[in-house]
Order: C-alpha cells, then structure tokens, then sequence
C-alpha cells in the first residue's frame, strides 16, 4: 500500500555526488537516497528521464541549480510520481539574450586550456565572496571540476542553452516544494527565487544565510536542516488554502480512511456497544496508529481530524461518548465554549 | 404532463432533528428558528404537490468513503431512515416515487449525465430534516419522495455550475413525464456553517443573505462561483448550499419570492429558507 519514497539529490553543472555528502549523511536516516548523474545527456529532458529511470515508485527530488532544471522537468513529465520538491539556487526562465555567448567563452576555455584553468575561471563568482579563497570550500570544488570533462561540460551547456521554459508550468505543481537559495547567490539571486516560490501555490522559501551559489557545500547544515523539514512538509492541498479550513481532500481522506472507517462501524449498534466495552480493542480492528487510538482515545477533535477525520464520521463517537458539536467546534478553534458561541456564532 | 408547481430552498441541519425529538420547538432557542418555516408549511399545504424531489447530500451515513457517487438517484420504492449513530429516528419510512425516478435516470444519461442509481439505500437528515420542516411530522408522508444526493463532502465536489445544470436537466424530466402529478423540487443543505478545522464554528450572516437574495434574482452568479469560493464565503461544509442550484436551474428564470427565512445560529449553522414559484405559472397547467 503506502510504497517507499526514494530521494533524488541532483547536482548542478560540472557537479556531482561530491556536492550532497553532508545531505546524503542526513537524510539517508530518512528514506533510501540515490544520486543523478548529468554527465551523459545533452538535454534537459534526457537528464529528467533517465533521473526518474533511477528508481522506482514515489520520489522527493532535490535538484541544485541546473540540477533543479531538470527537476522541474521531472515534475513535467511525471507529476504523479513526484512526491515532493526541493529547488535550490536555480531559475525556471528560458535561455537569455546573449546567454549563448558568455558560455561559449568558457566552453573554449575548457576545450583550450582544460578543465583546472575552467575551475579557476568558473568557480570563484559561485561561492560567496568572503570564501573564495577559503582552501577548505574550493580544494574540493576544483577537484570537482577536474573530474569532469570538457565534453561534458559542452554537452551540459547544450542541454542548458536548449532548456525548457519551467515558468509556465510552476503553477500546476500540485506537491509540497521548498525553494531555496544562499543569500549572496550571485549567479542566480533571492529575487529570482521569490519569483518561482510566489508562482508554486504552496511553496516554501527558504534562504540560505552566508552563502553563495553552491549552498549545499557553502552551508551544508542549513540545507540539510531545510531539507528535513521539508520531508515533513504538508501538501498545498493539505496545508489549506482558504486558512484554518481543511478541505476533505485526496489526501486527507487517504490518510484518515481508517479512522472514519472506524467512525463509519458506530453506524451499526453492536459496534458501539464493542466501542463501550472495549474501546481500544474496537480501534485495533481497523489497524489504527498509535497516534490515531491516541487522537480518538483522548478525544482530541483537533487532531483527529489533522489525521484526517472527517466530522462528519467522527461525528459518531459523540452518539457512544455525548460531546455536544458545539463543544467539538470549540475544541478545534482552540476557544474556551461560551466564547466560541459568542464570538464564532454570536450567541447572547 | 406532470406539473412543477414550485422549488424550494432550505436548511438541513441535525440539530433541528434533535430539537423536534426533544420537544424543544417551542423553547426559546428554537421557536424563532420553527416559527420562520410556517408560511413554508403553509404553502406546502395550499399547494398540496404529488412528488418532491429532494436534493441534498448523504453526510457519512448511507455512503463511506468506499464508494463516492458525485450524483445518485433514488429509485426505491420506501427511503428508511438511517440509523446515524444514535439509532433510528421514530419517523415515518419515505414512499419513493418509482417511475418517475427512472425517467429521471433515463433523461439524465440522455443528457449526458450519469448518475448512480439507487435501489435500496436508508437515507439521513439531509433530507429528513427538509421533509420534517415543510411537511410537519405526519404519521405518514403525504407526498412521494425523489431522492438526489450530491456529493459535496469528499473532493473533488462537483461544480457549482454543473449543479445548476443537473437542475436544468430535471426541469426536462418533469416536463417530460406522462403523468398528471403535481412536482416540487427542493434544494437544501447550508447556509453558512463549518464544522472542520480552526475555523470551526464560521458563520456568515451577510452572505447567507445575499445568497437568499441571489437564487431568486441572480441564480447566474451563484452557478458561476468557484467551489473555494463557496468555501471561503460559506465554509467548509456551507459549500453544500450550491445543491441550491439544482432547484433554481429547476425553475424558470422569473420566479416570484413568496417566502423566505432566516435564523443564525441553528446549532453550528446560519439557516434559510425560500420558497419559489415561477413568475409565469406551473408549468403543464391547463390552460384555466
């Protein structure tokens, strides 16, 4: 039933695994984590697909900077399996104006002088300023770019030159997505990221404090930190877009099946007396959670229904243990009973 | 043909179930709430229908979430009431109207709407509370029932256009069906309440109002909000008033305002009433 979420980590140009070892570390505590290579296709969409080939089932896709290009394009091509999304340091507009040309320059320059003389041009504007002589954070830059090849590099400008137009799809994407970025991200800048978290209905963003464009080894901690709250982040769907209203949504019924399942047995009166006789034991055959018998063993409303109860299920207890709906709505404002009717339904 | 002698427009909620069972009707909370649907039952009386099709949504009750329609229609020949959890209420089972039912099915997929059809199914306060507002509690029901229930509670909800649509499509079935019976149609559900969530116990006075001035004069701009509209405007569950839009698309566009009521707070919910007749007479009528 509920099948495993991989998590994609995605590096950007001329980057690799080496980029998420700090992320990798973490989040592998969390679910199976593997990591793309883009040093082979020479498209955007030929990275996505082969990216989605990588694993089976659901994914939480993390890609950084061109990395979450091909991110983006993922979610294009197979939204339903795309769980959840993190952008980092990035943008979702088309080539620019005389773009080809400035990376043609250092296409020549790599083909010309190789790829240490690349890295000695390419890298210094991608940190932050403060750190580009920091031996600590570039040794293992440079070594990156070493590794990599200069038809590497011309393939993967090709695929950026040639990249898709994200903007037009960032207001479908219907999953829980982080947008972040390194404050002092030179090559693509905060405002740019406002831009993209404003237009993904959901989207949280988060910056990056002193850090350049390669915030995933700038400030590991932070991205990493981000990240793990990410993986816990609701739906857009979930997370009410009319405020403090949970819809009764895909996602909210599946995850509150069984306890309205449960709530749905009070119908019939030889469950509410098993109900009474045995509450717990009457929870147990529908395979509640913990935290589910414990919702509805405290009779805690709020959280029932952030489980994904549906009042109008729920309701049903109230027929085996009297609570008034008045009472339950209050629970759930958080108000005390007599303000709740006064202030919500304007009793006297 | 069979004759639509008007449309109604009201409130369903539980409590007001509980309040007759109790004998509560005439306390103060309650008398202001009962007093307002008079003219209704007064008019239920004068108008004496055959059939009254009744639209409104099952809450948990007759449907799980196993199996959703988005529409169904009843096509039983009795409607018990269903027991909710506190066990059956005492009142009288509802005659289903056979025939008519499948007509309604047969013109509803003509017109390329596919209900679920529905031969023995109990049903709940959505449309006992209606029946108990209009009718009184007689010993037995002198009108036969339609049953429609829309499915308003599990997303994705229909449209609220597409619910003035459905109206639209019963409005052809009525006029279409060889009999002499006299129909009402009756929407419920609303007005402004919401059960779920920390905004439980919303209520909207001035748009609960608004909407009882709007389905008689300006259904068009009810049919064309959005269901998130309906949410913000009515909350969560107040977007069960679009079921309105089935009676209204039901009735000519002219229509004359003979009654409406409306009390805040009925238990959790604003409630309203409205009582309709289409400005150039029942439809079918002889010639006088």
């Amino acid at each position: 039933m509920e099948t495993t979420v991989t998590i994609v980590l995605i590096p950007g140009l001329l980057c690799d695994a080496s980029i998420w070892t700090s992320q990798v570390a973490a989040l592998s505590q969390r679910a199976p984590v593997v990591v793309a290579d883009l040093s082979t296709q020479d498209s955007i969409t030929a990275m996505a697909r082969d990216t989605l080939a990588l694993a089976q089932g659901p994914l939480a896709v993390v890609g950084h900077s061109m990395g979450a290009r091909v991110a983006l394009e993922m979610v294009r091509l197979a939204p339903e399996r795309i769980e959840r999304l993190a952008l980092l340091d990035t943008g979702a507009h088309p080539r620019r104006d005389g773009e080809e040309a400035t990376r043609q320059v250092l296409v020549d320059l790599a083909r010309r002088e190789g790829m240490a003389a690349l890295a000695d041009r390419w890298l210094p504007p991608m940190v932050h300023e403060a750190r580009t002589g920091d031996a600590a954070l570039m040794e293992p830059l440079r070594e990156m770019v070493k590794r990599a090849t200069a038809d590497q590099h011309d393939r993967q400008i090709r695929a950026l030159l040639g990249r898709p137009n994200a903007r037009e799809h960032l207001s479908a994407i219907a999953c829980p997505t982080l947008v972040a970025v390194g404050r002092q991200d030179r090559w693509s800048p905060l405002a740019q990221h406002e831009e993209i978290a404003a237009a993904i209905p959901g989207a949280r963003l988060v910056i990056i404090e002193d850090s350049g464009h390669m915030s995933p080894v700038e400030q590991p901690d932070q991205v990493t930190a981000a990240l793990l709250a990410w993986l816990d982040m609701e739906s857009p769907m979930t997370a009410d877009r009319i405020p403090d209203t949970p819809l009764f949504d895909r996602e909210r019924q599946r995850r509150g099946y069984r306890i309205n399942k449960m709530a749905m047995g009070l119908s019939k009166p030889e469950n509410r007396e098993a109900f009474k006789a045995d509450e717990e034991a009457y929870l147990d055959r529908f395979s509640l959670t913990a935290d589910e018998k414990k919702a509805v063993m405290s009779r805690d409303w709020r959280e029932m229904v952030r489980l994904g109860g549906n009042l109008f299920f729920i309701l049903k207890i109230s027929a085996v243990d009297p609570v008034r709906i008045t009472e339950i709505g209050a629970h759930q404002a958080g108000m005390a009973h007599d303000a709740f009717l006064r202030d919500r339904l304007g009793k006297k | 043909m069979a004759k639509l002698i008007g449309g109604l427009g009201t409130s369903h909620v539980p409590s007001i179930a509980a309040a007759l069972d109790k004998g509560l009707r005439d306390t103060p909370d309650w008398k202001p709430f009962f007093d307002g649907y008079i003219p209704g039952q007064d008019w239920v009386k004068e108008a004496k229908p055959d059939v009254a099709v009744v639209i409104f949504n099952d809450h948990g009750n007759s449907f799980f979430l196993d199996r959703v329609p988005t529409f169904a229609v009843g096509c039983a020949e009795e409607y018990k009431p269903v027991d909710e959890g506190w066990g059956p209420r005492p009142i009288p089972p509802f005659q289903g109207a056979v025939d008519f039912s499948w007509h309604l099915v047969d013109t509803l997929v003509e017109n390329r709407f596919d209900p679920m059809i529905c031969q023995e199914i109990d049903v709940d306060h959505g449309i006992q509370v209606p029946m108990e507002l209009f009718w009184g509690r007689p010993a037995a029901w002198p009108v036969k029932v339609v049953p429609i229930f829309v499915n308003v509670i599990q997303y994705p909800i229909p449209l609220p256009s597409r619910c003035w649509e459905l109206g639209q499509v019963l409005r052809k079935a009525i006029e279409s069906y060889d009999s002499d019976e006299r129909f009402v149609v009756v929407g419920t559900g609303g007005l402004s309440h919401q059960l779920q969530g920390a905004r439980a116990g919303f209520v909207n006075p001035e748009a609960d109002r608004a909407f009882l001035r709007d389905i008689a004069a300006d259904p068009g701009k009810l049919a064309s909000l959005s269901r998130e509209r309906y949410v913000e405007l009515f909350g969560s569950e107040g977007a069960e008033l679009m079921m309105w839009l089935v009676m209204r698309g039901c009735m000519d566009e002219a229509v004359k305002v003979l009654h409406t009521h409306y009390f805040v707070p009925a238990s959790m919910t604003g409630a309203g009433m409205i009582v309709l007749e289409n400005e150039a007479g029942a439809t079918g009528r002889a010639a006088a």
